[in-house]
């Protein structure tokens, strides 16, 4: 009896540790991670993937056209948004930015929005008297942009009782600083239609 | 008996030849195509490989062989020398063709470093 006893015992927790959850996973039923690439089109506002497509294509016409002879230094701008809905056009910037980086073509001065930090750490290190003297980065030794990228973003929306359509084009530019020459430039369309 | 031993093995070439068909020879258009499920209706034809100041660009024509409009969905894959990618995934992208339209689809490799690629295809 007792044997019985003992052997359904370690019967039951063998099944129990068998079928015990080894997932990773913990709740979230109805959540789940998705493809970041993938074509988003839930609504016809500027999403993901217009982000994606524009960052995307600008940089490698960039980076292939052959202007960017010897990683000349640019300095990036922020797009201008000239469409009617709000978008986080620094996201942009940071995308393209961050895209030609990797090619290795160029290299990149402060934007004008980390400006200040730059300045601030500058003065600190320098007028502070709180640092080693040897360990001090030495002011009027930045680098200045050679050129300038600039872009804007512009949107025409028409509406009827059947359809929305959106069409968004991105304009972007690489512009020599010391002679304010336009030196490449390049466009993306988008259209993107909704159907009630 | 003779003969129909000689039937019985051509029979068996021509059933193994037909099984599978053959994997396209490296290095041709078609061993650059990943489809995805099924893609009826479009035709991926030749494609075009340079090097244009320092970057690989490639053009890949595609043809609409239906009389309806297509919409498919694609991504290139950048390979270096050791065929591994050398670049982060690339973000799907639509490509709409009209009936028996055919266009070119042109792509610039994202690094230096890109010496071969492959195109994902899927249709909707």
């Amino acid at each position: 009896m007792m044997f019985a006893r003992f052997s359904l015992l370690a019967v039951v927790v063998a099944l129990a540790s068998g079928c015990a959850n080894n997932s990773p996973v913990l709740g979230g039923k109805n959540i789940g991670y998705g493809d970041s690439k993938a074509v988003e089109l839930v609504t016809n506002e500027f999403g993901s993937t217009d982000l994606q497509m524009i960052a995307e294509s600008m940089t490698r016409s960039l980076a292939q056209s052959g202007i960017l002879q010897g990683r000349p230094v640019v300095q990036v701008y922020d797009v201008k948004n000239k469409t009617s809905e709000y978008i986080d056009t620094r996201e942009i910037t940071t995308s393209i930015k961050t895209q030609l980086m990797k090619t290795g073509t160029a290299r990149f001065a402060s934007d004008n929005n980390q400006m200040q930090s730059q300045v601030d750490q500058l003065k600190l290190q320098n007028q502070s008297g709180l640092y080693k003297k040897n360990t001090v980065a030495k002011t009027g030794n930045m680098i200045a942009a050679k050129y300038r990228l600039e872009g804007s973003i512009s949107s025409i929306v028409k509406r009827s009782s059947d359809y929305k359509d959106v069409f968004y084009k991105f304009s972007l530019q690489l512009i020599d600083v010391e002679s304010g020459l336009a030196e490449w430039m390049d466009e993306k369309e988008i259209r993107k239609t909704t159907e009630r | 008996m003779r003969l129909k031993l000689l039937a019985a093995l051509a029979t068996a070439t021509l059933l193994a030849g037909c099984a599978t068909p053959p994997p396209p020879a490296p290095g041709s258009a078609a061993s650059k195509v990943v489809v995805m499920g099924k893609l009826s209706n479009i035709d991926i034809g030749p494609m075009r490989v340079a090097r244009e100041n320092g970057f690989m660009t490639v053009k890949v024509s595609l043809t609409n062989t239906s009389r309806s409009n297509k919409t498919m969905f694609y991504r290139f894959a950048w390979l270096g020398n050791d065929g591994f990618p050398v670049a982060s995934e690339e973000s799907w992208k639509t490509l709409s063709l009209y009936g028996s339209q055919s266009t070119v689809l042109p792509a610039i490799a994202p690094v230096p470093q890109a010496t071969d690629f492959r195109i994902e295809v899927q249709a909707q």
